[in-house]
């Protein structure tokens, strides 16, 4: 698999692709936020001391007294109007100056701090839970492929197919049920111990891992069975060419021919769905930080959702759909330089 | 040609018999591949269970219980009057999981029918047509395939939940329940669309598509009579593997408090779990019974659906 550089044209064409995808994105927030009832100013008349004067200039500072799209069509009389001062517009600059409004549930603070808050513990979790699920799921796909149709395959195969079947917080509730509030080897919720103070980094990390342990056991779980079924097939695709064949001629052992001949080539579509699944690492697990009340996106989602704050919940699907797109772009650039015959 | 087989058998009645029997033996056929599958059969029949429950619920456990009507007292753990136990307001487990049966399977196939129908439609019409209106719908079409399905499920309940009022009623169902439905189907059309429309760009080429044609078929009667019937297969198998992921994902919505707490599904019977604190208790009763039939039926429809399309499409290989 040596590499090569992906032509200018197919990069511009991936290119162009997600920059028409990440506009949509940004106009499907912009149409679906106005779909709701009531406007924003509507919080105002249930102040007895706002006058009808207060409450029009409040509209006109927020902008919502301008047409909605830069085109409107009148029928009386019948004519096109185009303006500059309209809603879409000051929407689109706003969101490429990276200023998305304030959360009405944590008041005074921006979308874009509330959502920087609850960042990192997202991508801890889920990031250690893709790396162990990577590592293993591949290994146990693989394995079982590679036997196929025998007793490691049933089970493997068996296995994975369950844990596919399985969301994430039907995995974790037994394991808190079991292992927190049974047996007592961790704590049932949180990433650290409130009001703890620690004399130590080792302990403030040892503390953290304690906390770690459950969710990572849950989010990993779940997302092992996609990689194994993946893997599986892949290698049963691979277990009849003819390099396979030839170096099984050559008299190479059964390990070897797994491990240096059909693996490799095994892994292409493995890597194209890996590169896809890491679009999704920040939303993908929103029900397992739930359970676990881990204070990552997952729950800030649901705390947004519970209060109704559009402008938090606005975000994440704005931050969430670039995530995707980026993540799929990435995949295809990968995919370009992995396998020749798409390059062009 | 021998003798048998000239003209009086071409009578258009012969011809409908023909077609029949014709239909009949590849039906069998198809029915005995099947029937050879044994993780797939073992499926059907689970599935089959689970099919009977939701229908007549009432029937094994009695009408739903609600608070006012529940015979326990919270979280008792089981014993020989409630043998799944009760949850936290003292209603039986057993006549929970199976009330949320009915729900589960119906959101779950009332989604289902939604994504075939624009999947199969959009799927269809694009690739039979081509050209320019192709180019654009394939646009559309990967964009809802790149949409997070999950996040932009989140962000559009509460948006059609605020539109037309909780207490609101769609087809006689209500609302919550209603968006959880049009939310699946509006994000997972896409996939379904994208492996129809490849199988129409094939079938469009062969000679009978020509024929009729020539003849002057117009295009509707070609999608409905010639390429739809050739598209099916890939539509059955395809249907199942939807419903599998239409009761993950209603599920998970309910899990996370977009159900409705008065019509419980398997996930809002985990989300009160939760919100109740059973898993700190330990009440792994409230948890166990509906979170084993969800993988079951999980499980069951993947099984099927992967059997189906290896029979139907012995050339699909194996996938997921």
């Amino acid at each position: 698999m040596r590499s090569r550089p992906v032509s200018a044209r197919y990069l511009a064409r991936q290119s162009a692709q997600a920059i028409f995808t990440i506009a949509m994105i940004v106009l499907l927030n912009f149409i679906l936020f106005r779909m709701m009832p009531g406007s924003p100013d509507r919080v105002n008349p249930r102040n007895p001391n706002v006058t009808p004067e207060q409450r029009e200039a409040a509209r006109e500072r927020w902008g919502l007294n301008d047409p909605l799209l830069p085109i409107g069509i009148t029928l009386d009389p019948p004519g096109i109007t185009i303006t500059g001062e309209n809603q879409l517009f000051a929407f689109i600059a706003a969101t490429l100056r990276g200023d998305l409004g304030y959360s009405m549930k944590y008041r005074g603070k921006s979308v874009v701090e509330v959502i920087g808050d609850r960042f990192w513990p997202t991508i801890l979790l889920i990031g250690l839970a893709e790396v162990i699920a990577i590592i293993l799921g591949l290994a146990l796909g693989a394995y079982a492929g590679w036997k196929r149709g025998g007793k490691a395959d049933r089970i493997g195969n068996g296995l994975s197919l369950i844990l596919y079947s399985m969301p994430y917080f039907v995995i974790g509730m037994p394991l808190i049920i079991i292992f927190a509030a049974g047996l007592g080897w961790f704590p049932t919720s949180g990433m650290l111990t409130a009001g703890a103070t620690y004399t130590s980094p080792l302990d403030f990390l040892a503390d953290l891992l304690s906390h770690l342990a459950l969710p990572l056991a849950t989010v990993s779980l779940g997302l092992i069975g996609g990689y194994s079924i993946l893997m599986r097939s892949s290698i049963i695709e691979t277990r009849g060419e003819d390099y396979v064949e030839t170096a099984r001629a050559k008299g190479l052992t059964d390990r070897r021919i797994l491990r240096s001949h059909a693996f490799p080539n095994a892994l292409l579509p493995a890597v194209t769905l890996i590169a896809i699944n890491l679009g999704y690492v920040v939303g993908g697990a929103i029900t397992a930080e739930i359970v676990f009340n881990w204070p990552g996106l997952g729950t800030l989602t649901v705390d947004a959702l519970d209060a109704r704050d559009y402008p938090v919940l606005q975000g994440i699907f704005l931050f969430l759909g670039i995530s995707v797109v980026l993540a799929n772009f990435a995949a295809d650039i990968v995919y370009g330089y992995l396998d020749p015959r798409v390059r062009r | 040609m021998s003798a048998p087989l000239s003209a009086p058998a071409l009578t258009p009645d012969a011809v409908r018999g023909a077609r029949t029997r014709l239909r009949v033996r590849n039906a069998r056929d198809l029915a005995g591949r099947f029937a050879r599958r044994r993780d797939g059969m073992v499926a059907a029949v689970i599935l089959l269970v689970f099919a009977v429950l939701a229908l007549v619920p009432a029937l094994f456990v009695g009408p739903l219980e609600t608070v006012t009507t529940a015979t326990g007292t919270p979280f008792e753990p089981p014993s020989l009057a409630h043998i799944f136990g009760t949850d936290q307001a003292g209603r039986d487990m057993l006549n929970l999981t199976v009330h949320g049966t009915r729900i589960s399977m119906v959101i779950g196939l009332l989604a289902t029918i939604m994504t075939i129908l624009l999947g199969a439609t959009i799927g269809i019409t694009s690739g039979y047509i081509g050209g320019r209106p192709d180019q654009f719908l394939m646009r559309v079409t990967d964009f809802f395939l790149v949409l997070p399905t999950f996040v932009l499920a989140v962000v559009l309940a509460p948006i059609v939940l605020d539109l037309v009022g909780i207490d609101a009623e769609i087809f006689g169902i209500k609302a919550t329940l209603m968006v959880i439905v049009i939310v699946i189907g509006l994000t997972s059309w896409a996939a379904t669309a994208r492996i129809i429309r490849s199988q129409t760009l094939s079938v469009k080429e062969r000679m009978y598509v020509d024929r009729a044609r020539v003849i002057g078929g117009g295009s509707g009667h070609i999608m409905r009579r010639h390429i739809l019937p050739n598209v099916t297969n890939l539509i059955v198998a395809n249907t199942v593997l939807t419903f599998a992921g239409a009761v993950f994902t209603e599920t998970t919505l309910s899990f996370i408090g977009l159900g409705d707490p008065f019509a419980p599904s398997w996930g809002q019977l985990l989300n009160s779990a939760q919100t109740s604190g059973a898993p700190g208790l330990g009440a792994w009763w409230c948890i166990a019974p509906p979170a084993a039939c969800v993988v079951i039926v999980i499980l069951a429809f993947t099984l099927v659906g992967n059997a189906l399309d290896d029979v139907l499409n012995p050339k699909s290989g194996v996938r997921r």
